[in-house]
């Protein structure tokens, strides 16, 4: 009996030891998204860590997170999401990091939804019976890149509050930023020739890049955020298709293909994969570059209308 | 005529070199002032495009505020979720969870969902932070053919360096199947492995459980876990492992190793010991050894394949000789998802009872197999086929028909394991 308990305390002891075996000076910075992650890196460069948790291989709606997760938050002095119910199971995450910081409401903690222009925001009261998620308004808003300045602003402040010591640096990283986000819009905004052109959806995903483009995107192969294509609702989507003479599919890397591929087979019209996250596919490497893609790849795609 | 306007325009040519000759310094002057008022015009001019520009961007924006008005949607500026809003922050999370089992069984047993539909579990779950440090969680279960129970009530408390603790009645981390609830499960019922030895329902128990991880320089590749609690004796309804005396405790000690061979491959490995009595007296005399694997691959994002094995072996001092006094048990089970709509999977069960005599039993273990398909309506909303054929010790076989449906309403929130 005594040799059992000296296993277990045993246990305890190890657990209890420092977690830390070298004093790291960067910020450790662990965001959701690989997006935040590249704008992470943007403002605070060489003076932080950043770790993204979530593949840009898998939707960020649905993720298991793993127990190498939990010990990355729970060990990060900066937590950074996209707050809304972009990541529901960011709470549990939380939960079993046990770092109280990051919780909601934190020092830690970053929410990046903070001051940027949400769409689709209900102004009735919601049900689930209208999907399982969207439900504060579409959460994908760093596809815009007006968004993106607001973002990077509050990233700038809170790495300078966490490390008033390189201040300057961060605020000076975040304004060379924008300033480059200001020049890349014109020519974003410029390179799409026709306003008003709509496409469809897997998932209510491309709204905000849509909104920035002048472009119309209302109809969904998803029947509600969240809830996967019924026969039914593609059968009407194709009829709506066909009405008013939309000519493409936009699908994110992650969406099932199947049914979007069908769909653009039967109709002769164009799918299009762009990226909803940084690396999601290879052109995708920074949020610049993910920009350029989509926008390219859009204009291309409604060309061929 | 001609000649006149030849000699005019010669003449003020003249008049003007003479001119510019006698002041050519103020000409300078004049050239200067007029290169400054060109680039100050210049300066106006881009400006007034700046200007337009930015009305017709502002224009536009409001052209299209106003239709997102009119499709009865808006446009705001977010004040982040953290935010708590007004004193309704302060209400608990609440989550509620139907689980409605059909069931067609040869057994003549009139027991909970023999041939019959059966609300067999709704779970009202609730949680929320007491202060910074501590959480605290309850689900409470009530179901049509038991009375109400106190399935988990539970407090979280952060406040110890690198230690998690949970203070209250909780599913101990024992094993993998066990420390779900039903709703979570791949299958309608526990492994056969978990019902004979922790409870049909796995384990749920009053104690105190510490947790934390391994800290190691491989660490973004390998996660090590480690868990150990103490928990009042007894185990779940129609479980054997331990006694019923609960004021005996029984001890538990977890190592979990989580390796991430990749984004789309990962294998969960875990190793529980068990102590604790199956009587009154003080002895520590039933010792377990709990061993699990997971392996997770997802083919293609919307397409993981789960394999999972957990084994239970014992030692038990058994005081009757005819008595197996080192019983084991295992199940393997795979889970595939078709597409983001429909899985399908199976599992088998080989057990050897706790308690059985072995020379009069018929059979000396208990075999299932079991297939099962998986409808996911949505997030929220799931059905469920299952079929299952068991070869039980007493001799007798049992063929059973399942068709499970679960709902969740509300705030649907699990510890992640
Ligand atoms: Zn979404």
């Amino acid at each position: 009996m005594k040799n059992k308990l000296v296993l277990i305390l045993c246990a305890l002891v190890v657990g209890v030891l420092p977690t830390t075996v070298s004093a790291q000076s960067r910020l450790r910075v662990v965001t959701t998204l690989a997006t935040f992650a590249d704008l992470v890196e943007q403002v605070g460069g060489e003076y932080v860590k950043v770790d993204a948790l979530v593949s840009p291989k898998f939707n960020p709606h649905f993720i298991e997170p793993k127990p190498g997760d939990v010990l990355k938050v729970k060990r990060a002095d900066l937590f950074v999401h996209a707050g809304l119910d972009l990541e529901l199971w960011r709470f549990s995450l939380v939960d079993a990091a046990g770092n109280t910081q990051v919780r909601p409401g934190g020092d830690r903690e970053l929410d990046l939804s903070q001051g940027v222009m949400l769409l689709d925001v209900p102004n009735e009261s919601v049900s689930r019976a209208q999907g399982d998620i969207h439900i504060y308004g579409n959460p994908h808003y760093w596809l815009s890149p007006k968004n993106v300045k607001v973002m990077v602003q509050s990233l700038a402040e809170k790495l300078s509050n966490l490390d008033a010591e390189h201040a300057d640096e961060y605020q000076q990283s975040a304004e060379r930023y924008i300033a480059e986000l200001d020049r890349k819009i014109q020519q974003w905004e410029k390179a799409m020739l026709s306003e008003g052109q709509g496409f469809v959806a897997y998932h209510n995903e491309w709204l905000y890049l849509a909104h920035f483009l002048g472009l119309e995107s209302t109809l969904f192969l998803e029947p509600n955020p969240g809830i996967p294509p019924t026969p039914k609702h593609v059968g009407k989507i194709k009829a709506l298709m066909k009405e008013h003479n939309i000519r493409t599919i936009v699908r994110a890397n992650y969406n099932p293909s199947s049914v979007a591929e069908a769909l653009a087979r039967e109709l002769g019209v164009s799918e299009v994969v762009l990226c909803p996250q940084v690396n999601a596919l290879k052109p995708c490497t920074d949020y610049l570059q993910m920009m350029n893609y989509n926008v390219q790849s859009l204009k291309e795609a409604l060309l061929h209308e | 005529m001609k000649f006149y306007t030849y000699f005019l325009a010669g003449l003020l040519c003249l008049q003007g070199s003479a001119w510019a000759q006698v002041d050519e310094e103020s000409f300078k002057a004049l050239q200067q002032q007029v290169e400054q008022l060109t680039q100050v015009v210049n300066r106006l001019v881009d400006n007034t495009e700046t200007q337009k520009t930015r009305i017709a961007e502002l224009e536009a924006e409001n052209s299209q505020l106003k239709q997102t008005m009119d499709k009865k949607v808006s446009i705001q500026r977010a004040e982040g979720s953290s935010s708590a809003k007004g004193l309704a922050a302060f209400n608990p999370d609440i989550g509620v969870i139907l689980d409605v089992t059909g069931q067609l069984s040869q057994s003549d047993e009139d027991a909970e969902g023999n041939d019959k539909i059966s609300a067999r579990e709704l779970e009202l779950v609730f949680g929320h932070d007491v202060d910074p440090y501590t959480r605290l969680d309850a689900t409470v279960t009530l179901s049509d053919f038991e009375e109400v129970s106190l399935e988990e009530a539970y407090a979280t408390y952060w406040g110890i360096p690198n230690v998690n603790t949970r203070l209250g009645r909780f599913r101990p981390r024992v094993g993998k199947a066990t420390a779900l609830h039903r709703d979570q499960l791949k299958t309608v019922d526990e492994p056969l492995v978990v019902q004979k030895y922790l409870g049909v329902e796995g384990l749920s128990r009053s104690g105190v459980e510490f947790s934390g991880f391994i800290p190691a320089p491989w660490e973004d590749v390998v996660t090590h876990e480690w868990i150990a609690g103490v928990m009042e004796g007894g185990v779940g309804e129609d479980g054997a492992l331990f006694g019923d005396v609960r004021r005996r405790p029984s001890l538990y000690a977890r190592l979990r190793h989580f390796i991430e061979f990749s984004d789309e491959t990962q294998l969960d490995l875990g190793s529980t010991y068990l102590t604790g009595s199956s009587d009154d007296d003080q002895r520590f005399e039933v010792n377990a050894l709990a061993l699990d694997a997971t392996l997770t691959h997802y083919l293609t994002p919307n397409n993981p394949l789960t394999l999972q094995a957990e084994a239970m072996l014992q030692d038990r001092d058994e005081t009757d000789v005819l008595m197996e006094d080192k019983p084991w048990g295992f199940y393997a089970l795979a889970d595939y998802k078709l597409n983001d709509r429909f899985s399908i999977g199976g599992r088998y069960d080989w057990v050897e009872p706790i308690g059985l005599d072995v020379i009069s039993s018929p059979r000396n273990e208990e075999t299932a197999w079991t297939g099962y398909f998986t409808f996911h309506q949505s997030e929220y909303a799931r059905w469920r086929l299952q079929y299952q054929h068991a070869e039980l010790a007493e001799g007798t076989n049992d063929d059973r028909l399942f068709l499970q449906a679960t709902f969740a309403i509300g705030v649907h929130k699990h510890a992640i394991q």
